[in-house]
């Protein structure tokens, strides 16, 4: 074996396996099991992904979670493009994002120069 | 010329495409898959034509796979609690419509949850969080959630698909560990059968209030 058969690789995502349940009785007696056992269990047939409120609201602060969706419809008022900049904003209150605005009083008069229009 | 009448043409056929196929999303790379791909929908109830149909206000949004593509459009919509009027958002596995006629929803039921102003985005935000994590532990009964901005309260509810009272109580608890609710707030189980029998969504929530 060469040694760069042994760099680190991505792994595959495991398959998602499907449990069916004909009957409530065939659910787990406890919240800490899901049918067929969790992603962590070795219990056969047992993978479902499951994310806690604090894994998610970490992963939303990497950067492919900050994106501007590409396939997103436009209503107005509601998916409001300039909300992503408040969102930002907050965030970087909580010493999460650095610093991206923090210039904000320098560039304060061409802040929006490509949304300008001669009528 | 060419670029102009393509524009007006994709235009055009976008107005009506409101059933057509769209493909699945998939989880991009390195990104962390969701057990489902969700739906998020959007409606407004005309307040000068009450007459149209609840599924010609809904609007698609966008659909996810994975944990980012959710916060991808969560950070460019704006929040429940900023929005005013007769509107919502519904959030549900793919391939499930938010109406009590869809096949997954038609035998089952929804939890529904009153909340004083001031509530919603962030009850809206823990709620389907928790949705999207599995945390509900029902396998699939889970169909989607909802949250309706009103003028006196904003509601709250969480469909599934079976009105079967073992899984409706496990729901019950679920909600109450995850919303961290304040003490005496409503919650009431309806099932879809009612509501379209009586053709409205939150009537009898009404007179338990009262």
């Amino acid at each position: 074996m060469s040694g760069k058969d042994l760099s680190p690789k991505g792994r595959e995502i495991p398959a998602i396996r499907r449990v069916v349940l004909n009957d409530v009785s065939q659910l787990p007696s406890d919240y800490s099991t899901t049918p067929g056992g969790t992603l962590f269990s070795t219990t056969p047939g047992g993978t479902r992904i499951v994310y806690d409120r604090t894994r998610l609201m970490q992963l939303r602060n990497s950067p492919l979670a900050r994106s501007p969706p590409a396939n997103m419809a436009q209503i107005p008022g509601i998916t409001d493009f300039n909300t992503e900049a408040e969102a930002t904003k907050k965030r970087s209150k909580r010493g999460i994002v650095k610093d991206e605005n923090k210039d904000e009083s320098k560039i304060g008069h061409d802040e929006h120069p490509q949304f300008e229009m001669d009528i | 010329m060419n670029n102009k009448f393509e524009a007006l043409k994709a235009e055009d056929s976008g107005e009506e495409e409101e059933e057509t196929f769209r493909p699945a999303p998939i989880p991009g790379e390195g990104e962390h898959p969701l057990q489902y791909n969700y739906a998020l929908w959007f409606s407004r109830k005309s307040q000068t034509n009450k007459t149209v149909r609840y599924d010609q206000n809904l609007k698609f949004i966008a659909s996810f796979a994975s944990v980012e593509q959710f916060w991808n459009i969560y950070s460019y919509i704006v929040r429940p609690g900023d929005m005013s009027g007769h509107v919502d958002y519904h959030l549900f596995k793919e391939g499930i419509r938010p109406m009590w006629e869809d096949e997954a929803n038609k035998h089952g039921g929804k939890w529904v949850i009153r909340l004083k102003k001031g509530l919603a985005s962030r009850c809206w935000e823990n709620l389907i969080l928790a949705m999207l994590g599995e945390q509900f532990m029902v396998g699939e009964e889970i169909c989607g959630a909802v949250i309706s901005i009103r003028f006196q309260d904003d509601i709250l509810s969480l469909w599934n698909r079976s009105n079967d009272p073992g899984i409706v109580s496990r729901i019950k608890d679920t909600l109450q560990r995850v919303l961290n609710l304040p003490p005496n707030t409503i919650m009431e189980y309806r099932a879809h059968t009612d509501s379209m029998k009586d053709n409205t969504s939150f009537r009898t929530t009404d007179h338990f209030k009262r």
